[in-house]
This record gives C-alpha cells, sequence and structure tokens, in this order.
C-alpha cells in the first residue's frame, strides 16, 4: 500500500508497508552483494503472529486471537488499557508526559529528520515517529469521544479492529525509545515516550511483551534472579571460573570480592556481560583490585544482575526489578551503588527508579565513569596508550548520554588510552541509537534480527564506517568501544551480519577492556584479537 | 453594549481558561524522573553540551549547581524565536515564525492601545482633527502602534494562511492534519481578514484605542458591521484558544520545565526526598489487569 496514512493502520492488506529503498551505506558497503538481502517472511507465521504490517515479527507474544470471541476481548483489553494510560490512579507516574506528549504535537514533522529508523529504512512512512503516535490519538479520541462528527472533526477518525490493535502493537517495537526525536520538538514532545506507553497497555493490561523481555527477561530475574537464568550457585561458580581465567591471562590472582559487609562500593553488572563478554567484569576486577577500591559484588537474588528490562515496557516490572536491586545493596550496608557498563542499568538505577526510594533505601547511586576517570587521573594505574594503537571510535549508548548527561568522562578516559581514537559524528548527546536499544538487542524471534541489523542498526554501522573512513581496508584492527551491554550486543551483531570483522578487522568490545589492554604490567595484550605475537612483540615486549 | 461585555468575557476566557490548564497540569502527580539532554539550567558548558551533575563523582556530596540564567536564555530562545524549529527544520520555521512572531507584535499592539487609551482618557490625545498629535509620547505610541499592528497583522495572515496551504498540499502535512488542526488556522486567518478589512477604513487603529476606551469606561463600543465582526470572530478566538492544542504555550512549559528539564536528583534527607516520601504514600485506587500485576484479575476474567 503506497502513501500510508495513519487511517490505514486498520484496513486489511497482506502487509501495510514493505522496506524497498534503504538508506545506501558508505564505501566499501556502497558495491553490490555486500549486504545479505532480508530473510522471506514464512507462511506459517501468518496465521499465527503479526505480519502484516511490515513483514517483521518482533513480539512473538502478540497473537492473533483465534475467534471472534476471542477477537472481541483482545480489542476491549487494549480499549481498557487505554483509558488506563489517562488516569492518574493507573498511570501516575507518566500521567504528565504522557498528556503533554499526546495532546500538543503540532505534527510539524521536525521529528522524522532525527529518527534513525525512519532515515535507514529509507523513509518508510509507518516509521514516522508521529505515525505510531498520531494512531494512538485516533484511537483514544474514537474510543472516548464516540464516533460523532466532532469526533471526525478532532482527528478520531480510525477503524479500531483487531487489525489496528495488532499492527500497533508491532509498531510499538519499532521504536528504540532512544528520544532522539524529542530532543528536536520546538514543543519538547516525546514520541518515544508514546511508543512506550503503547507498549505498557499490552504489557501491563494485557500481559503481551516480548518473550525476552517478560517472560525471559524481568520474570525470570525476579524468580532466579537473573535475566539470563543465572542462579546465585551459577553466579558464584563463574566467578571463580573468571578468577581463574584472570589468572591465566595476567599471571596474577585476583580475588573478586562478593557479599562484603559494609563495602564501599557495590559493583554492579548486566549479568550478560558473565556469559557473553567475562572479559568486562573481569577487567573491572583488575581496575578495582589495582585501585585499592573497597567494593564488593553481591550474589544475593538480582543483585548481581543490574538489568531492569522493565523500562523498556512495564512500570510495575520496573519498580519490582529496581527496588529489589536497591535491597541487595541495603543487605550489604554499602555506602554507594556503582553501575558498569550497562546504559539502561544506569537509566533505571539512578534515574528511572530516583523518585522511588525514600530513607534508607536511598542509596547513593553513580555511574563508573567519574570513578574509573578519578582514579586514572589520581596515575594509579601505569599505562602505556600504543599499547592500544589502533583506530578506535566510541559509541555513545542513550541512556548514558542523552538521558542522563554522562558525556565526558568516557571521552576522556578514552583519549588517556587511545591514541587513534575518533569520534563518530553525530555523538554526544546528540547520538544515534545501536539499534538494539529498547530491548531490540536481545529480540531474536522470527525474522526480528533482519529488521535490526539492516534497519536500526544500519544508521549505527554507518557512523562506524564514516568514523573508521581511509583505514576501513588496512589490515589494522579497529575497535569501536561501546560501554554498555546491549549495545554491544546489536553492534557484535552488525558487525557479524556485514562480516566486518572477517573482512576488514573491525573488533568492538568495552571501555574497561581497552583501559586494562593499556596496563604496562601484563605481559600480553588483555583484548584478545590483539593477541598475536607480531603485535606483541611490536607494541607489548618493547 | 453587549459587545463590551462580550469582549470582557473572551479576555476573562482566555486567561481563565489558560490558567486552568495550567492549574490541571501543575496539580498533576508528580512523575517519574523523564528528562532529556542537554538540560539548560546544567552550569556553564554542561547545558550546552548536555552534560550533568551525574558526570561528577560522589555528586550527592557536592553542592547542587543550577544555572538558572542558563534556563532562562533557552527558554526565552524558545518562546521569542522557536529555536529547535529553527535549527531542525527551517522551511517549516520561516512559515511557523511569521504566524508567531505575528502574535506577539499583536500582543505589543494591543498593549500599546490600551496605552493610547488611558492617555487620551487622561486628556493627552494621541490623534487630533489635524492628524497624529505633536506630542513626542503620542506620536510615539501613535506610530508604534501602527507598526506593531499593521506588521502583526501580516504575518499573523501570511503565517496562518501559508501554513494552511502548506498543510493542505504537502502530502507528508496533509495526511496527518486534522480538520480541526485547518479550521484553527483558518480561523485564525479570518480573524486578521475581519482585522484587515476594519484597518483599511481606519489606518490609524483609533478604533482600538476607543475600544479599549469603552472598556476602560465600561461604556458601550461603537461598532460598525465590520468592527462587530472583526471583535466577535476575535473574541471566539480568545474563547477557542485555551481549549484546544493551541493552548501550547502552557503544554510547552510544563514539556520543558517539568518533564525534559527537570533533573532534580534526590538527596537523602533533602527536600525533594519529603516531596517523594509524600508521594509514593498515595495508594491508588485502581490497578492494571495483566497476570504479573494483578493475578486476580486474571481469575475474575476466566470465571
Amino acid at each position: 500500500m503506497a502513501d500510508i496514512r495513519p487511517q490505514d493502520i486498520g484496513k486489511p492488506s497482506e502487509q501495510l508497508s514493505k522496506i524497498e529503498n534503504l538508506m545506501s551505506l558508505p564505501a566499501p558497503y556502497d558495491k553490490p552483494g555486500m549486504e545479505p538481502g532480508f530473510k522471506p517472511l514464512k507462511d506459517s507465521w501468518k496465521d499465527d503472529y503479526c505480519t502484516t504490517l511490515d513483514g517483521f515479527v518482533g513480539n512473538e507474544a502478540l497473537q492473533r486471537p483465534k475467534t471472534k470471541e476471542e477477537e472481541e476481548a483482545f480489542v476491549q483489553g487494549f480499549l481498557r488499557g487505554l483509558e488506563k494510560l489517562f488516569s492518574n490512579e493507573t498511570n501516575r507516574n507518566y500521567l504528565q508526559p504522557f498528556l503533554l506528549s499526546f495532546e500538543y504535537c503540532a505534527k510539524c514533522n521536525t521529528c522524522s529528520e532525527a529518527c534513525h529508523v525512519y532515515k535507514a529504512s529509507g523513509e518508510q512512512e509507518i516509521y514516522r515517529p508521529i505515525f505510531r503516535s498520531e494512531v494512538l490519538r485516533k484511537i483514544a479520541k474514537k474510543h472516548m469521544k464516540g464516533d460523532g462528527f466532532w469526533t471526525r472533526f478532532n482527528g478520531g477518525d480510525i477503524d479500531i479492529n483487531v487489525e489496528t490493535i495488532l499492527r500497533l502493537g508491532e509498531l510499538a517495537y519499532r521504536c528504540n525509545l532512544c528520544r532522539r526525536c524529542a530532543q528536536t520538538c520546538p514543543l519538547g514532545l516525546d514520541n518515544g515516550l508514546l511508543a512506550r506507553e503503547i507498549r505498557k497497555i499490552f504489557s501491563m493490561e494485557l500481559g503481551i511483551a516480548p518473550k525476552p523481555l517478560h517472560e525471559k527477561g524481568s520474570m525470570l530475574q525476579l524468580k532466579t534472579g537473573s535475566s539470563t537464568g543465572i542462579t546465585r550457585e551459577a553466579f558464584l561458580d563463574m566467578m571463580e571460573f573468571m578468577e581463574e581465567d584472570l589468572y591465566e591471562r595476567t599471571g596474577k590472582k585476583y580475588k573478586v570480592p562478593i557479599d562484603k559487609k559494609g563495602a564501599d562500593i557495590l559493583l554492579t553488572h548486566n549479568a550478560g556481560e558473565f556469559m557473553a563478554w567475562p572479559e568486562n567484569p573481569a577487567a573491572f576486577t583488575i581496575l578495582f583490585e589495582e585501585a585499592g577500591l573497597n567494593w564488593t559484588l553481591s550474589s544475593e537474588m538480582i543483585g548481581y544482575d543490574n538489568v531492569n528490562y522493565g523500562l523498556f515496557y512495564d512500570d510495575a516490572q520496573t519498580r519490582k526489578i529496581g527496588l529489589q536491586q536497591v535491597k541487595a545493596a541495603k543487605d550489604l550496608g554499602v555506602r554507594r551503588i556503582v553501575v558498569a557498563e550497562c546504559g539502561h542499568a544506569h537509566k533505571a538505577a539512578m534515574v528511572s527508579i530516583d523518585r522511588a526510594l525514600v530513607g534508607e533505601d536511598n542509596i547513593p547511586r553513580e555511574s563508573f565513569l567519574p570513578l574509573l576517570l578519578d582514579v586514572m587521573k589520581k596515575g594509579v594505574y601505569k599505562l602505556d596508550p600504543k599499547r592500544n594503537n589502533f583506530p578506535v571510535t566510541l559509541h555513545d549508548p542513550c541512556n548514558i548520554v542523552r538521558m542522563m548527561g554522562v558525556i565526558q568522562p568516557q571521552r576522556e578516559i578514552i583519549k588517556m588510552v587511545a591514541p587513534q581514537f575518533r569520534e563518530m559524528y553525530p555523538h554526544g548527546a546528540k547520538n544515534f541509537c545501536c539499534g538494539g536499544g529498547s530491548g531490540f538487542a536481545i529480540m531474536n524471534s522470527f525474522n526480528f534480527p533482519d529488521f535490526r541489523n539492516k534497519v536500526s542498526s544500519r544508521m549505527k554501522f554507518k557512523q562506524i564506517l564514516e568514523a573508521f573512513q581511509g583505514v576501513m581496508e588496512d589490515d589494522a584492527p579497529k575497535y569501536v568501544c561501546a560501554p554498555c551491554s546491549n549495545c554491544k550486543g546489536a553492534i557484535r551483531d552488525i558487525l557479524e551480519y556485514y562480516q566486518a570483522t572477517a573482512k576488514f578487522n573491525v573488533h568492538y568490545g568495552g571501555l574497561v577492556e581497552l583501559v586494562v589492554n593499556a596496563m604496562v604490567q601484563f605481559d600480553k595484550p588483555f583484548l584478545e584479537f590483539l593477541d598475536e605475537e607480531e603485535w606483541i612483540a611490536e607494541h607489548v615486549n618493547k | 453594549m453587549l459587545l463590551t461585555v462580550f469582549i470582557y468575557l473572551s479576555i476573562v476566557a482566555f486567561i481563565g481558561l489558560s490558567l486552568y490548564k495550567a492549574y490541571q497540569f501543575a496539580n498533576m502527580p508528580m512523575h517519574g524522573r523523564w528528562e532529556l539532554y542537554p538540560v539548560p539550567k546544567e552550569p556553564g558548558e554542561r547545558g550546552h553540551y548536555g552534560g550533568s551533575y551525574y558526570e561528577d563523582l560522589e555528586y550527592w556530596n557536592k553542592p547542587r549547581e543550577v544555572s538558572h540564567s542558563g534556563e532562562i536564555i533557552d527558554m526565552l530562545k524558545e518562546m521569542l524565536f522557536i529555536k529547535n524549529l529553527f535549527v531542525n527544520q527551517k522551511r517549516q520555521w520561516w512559515l511557523s515564525y511569521a504566524l508567531h512572531l505575528g502574535i506577539y507584535f499583536l500582543g505589543l499592539w494591543t498593549v500599546l492601545l490600551a496605552v493610547g487609551a488611558i492617555m487620551e482618557l487622561s486628556g493627552l490625545p494621541i490623534t487630533t482633527a489635524e492628524g497624529v498629535s505633536s506630542n513626542g509620547l503620542a506620536s510615539l505610541i501613535y506610530y508604534v502602534t501602527l507598526i506593531s499592528g499593521g506588521v502583526g497583522a501580516i504575518l499573523l495572515g501570511f503565517g496562518s494562511i501559508a501554513l494552511f496551504f502548506k498543510r493542505s498540499l504537502n502530502n507528508s502535512f496533509a495526511k496527518y492534519t486534522t480538520p480541526q488542526e485547518y479550521f484553527n488556522l483558518f480561523f485564525l486567518f479570518a480573524v486578521v481578514a475581519s482585522g484587515l478589512v476594519v484597518w483599511s477604513g481606519d489606518p490609524g487603529f483609533n478604533y482600538g484605542r476607543e475600544i479599549f476606551k469603552a472598556l476602560f469606561t465600561f461604556s458601550p463600543v461603537a461598532a460598525d458591521a465590520a468592527l462587530t465582526i472583526h471583535i466577535l470572530l476575535l473574541g471566539a478566538v480568545m474563547i477557542y484558544i485555551p481549549q484546544t492544542k493551541m493552548s501550547h504555550y502552557v503544554g510547552k512549559y510544563f514539556a520543558f520545565h517539568k518533564v525534559l528539564w527537570d533533573n532534580d536528583p534526590n538527596i537523602r534527607n533533602s527536600q525533594m526526598e519529603g516531596v517523594i516520601k509524600q508521594a509514593i504514600s498515595y495508594k491508588p485506587k485502581a490497578s492494571w489487569s495483566a497476570p504479573h500485576i494483578n493475578p486476580a484479575a486474571g481469575q475474575q476474567d476466566k470465571k
């Protein structure tokens, strides 16, 4: 269907929108054959899931009702949830920001140019930030004011049917909630907030949310202690293994302090790091131990996983997990919580639940970045930046920069250890999302990874390629530093998808690994991709 | 006399409804933090590049610094120049700014008409039978009123009709524009057009001062058909605006100051913590129905 309008969302069609002209990529990905095509949609998905929006299935929990009665219950459930967004009983925490963004949009379309998904998709109408917001407005107006002349005059001209609601449910997961659009709004309104409010209706009223976020995410975390399913026992085993691995890698025995009562710092990691990137918590261990910090990890329920996926879709889950994480710190009697390399955990712990904590629960929480910078400025570590003498660029996690204002410390740190550092453009508070934000990084059902790799992460891949222009096709390694687990996951996937590591020696990782790699006390590189005799001879054993 | 009453009514309605809207937003429950950087009240360079107190080690042990001047300057840039639109979508800015600047000029014009009326009531006429008064202050008021009224009307008329046509003819805008939004723009244009008709018969805006004199002395407004229509349209739009999203002059304040720029931290034993304690003591009387929030609701549905 060409020239789509918000009113078309409920009209029957095989697929409302189809991506055809993706934003072009710079060299060397400007040549034909450098990019895999979209995987075809399987017919078997069509009966059970919503494939009719854009041909992708992001929310596998959003299943097609099978009978008329189920359809009716589904639509009514959505409308019931919609009403709750407008209530100061059920939406107290977001009522004011929601109503402002709901009521005042002037539809000037300024936000569209700021949206990486809209631009990368070749400006697909349904990804325009105001498209889904306008669908929500039309549904709300029609539902709350009836189907009369004044409602249509006011914009309530939409069919409220099962297709409308299903497609809106999928469309809520085509926005990374990066809020870059809100930075450009002349009225200070926020389409990212509205996308999240739509997600809330599905999750908080209908119990429908992508499984990796809800069932295998926040629910699993509340049950086992971690969204990865890592139990306390497994966590303790992993720490033992990490200590052994550290000894093998560095030749030095490090003991990870766990459940140390009265420690100054409770360091919290995204538990995904323990499984996918154990070198990251290992690097933290080296840095904190070498600095002589009085710190600990927690093995208590949720204390060892700073993930809070509720942030992406559900206020109740955000609160439950946030309070449990604080409880772990309170039980240990620490003075402060320091959040390691996880963007959304930064925002969750410091911003999102900030106005839910009082008294003894109100334990100070801060980012690892100013702490690490402070230690480095004191000259605690002996560093040789030449050990990182390869092109390095920095990805700014939206939650750390745009939503918290932590921008300079990571730059000061990286400039101290990476002589070939170059910025992406734009960066800092105006950065582009990695494309994995708001849960996309872990949503791998059906063909959703295609959407992530080819559309939502496309702008980030373009930025990476541009940052390395001139050296991209050199043999030397190149490093994308992403101090956030979800961002790392998204960047890992695009580098694999476009074979950028295999073809152009582009690597990714965190910030602390880069710092440890520059420490002169170790005889071999900490970054494994540098673990080659030639590199060691030239840069390490000089 | 009915026109005098109507004018009073429309002014009271505009101010009263706008204040009521502000009151409604101001009395909403305290919301969770949803700030967005750059936050201009962050001091120094941070206010520009988007930094915050979170860049400081143990920020809770440091005095909170807030740049009120940074906040005011950014607010004025947004209010007076619609900075965000200028920076991010210049083509739209020309039309939108024409409309808004026109309103600002007409605001100035209104004040000057009132000042002129007071001067005339005080025995210092703005115009005489020979033309503009020779008194320096009176002639200044006369000419600034003339310029602000003329420029304001032209800019507002141009801006409103240009936006109307842009919304109608540009498909990217048209598909998101509701009938009411077309009506709003046309309504503004109709007010200006009716004003231009009246102005053409009295280029010195003497009728405006006469209206204010009638208002100040609570006496009947002398109006012909054209002026009556203009007064009715202008009064109607003033009553109408606060009830529509054209009241974004209220919403914008809250969107920036109470949402995007509200990053005050909750430090233990601080005033903010007291406010939070009060806010979270509220027990909501309703809940959401998903099983993970309210298992009983799911069981009730099954029954």
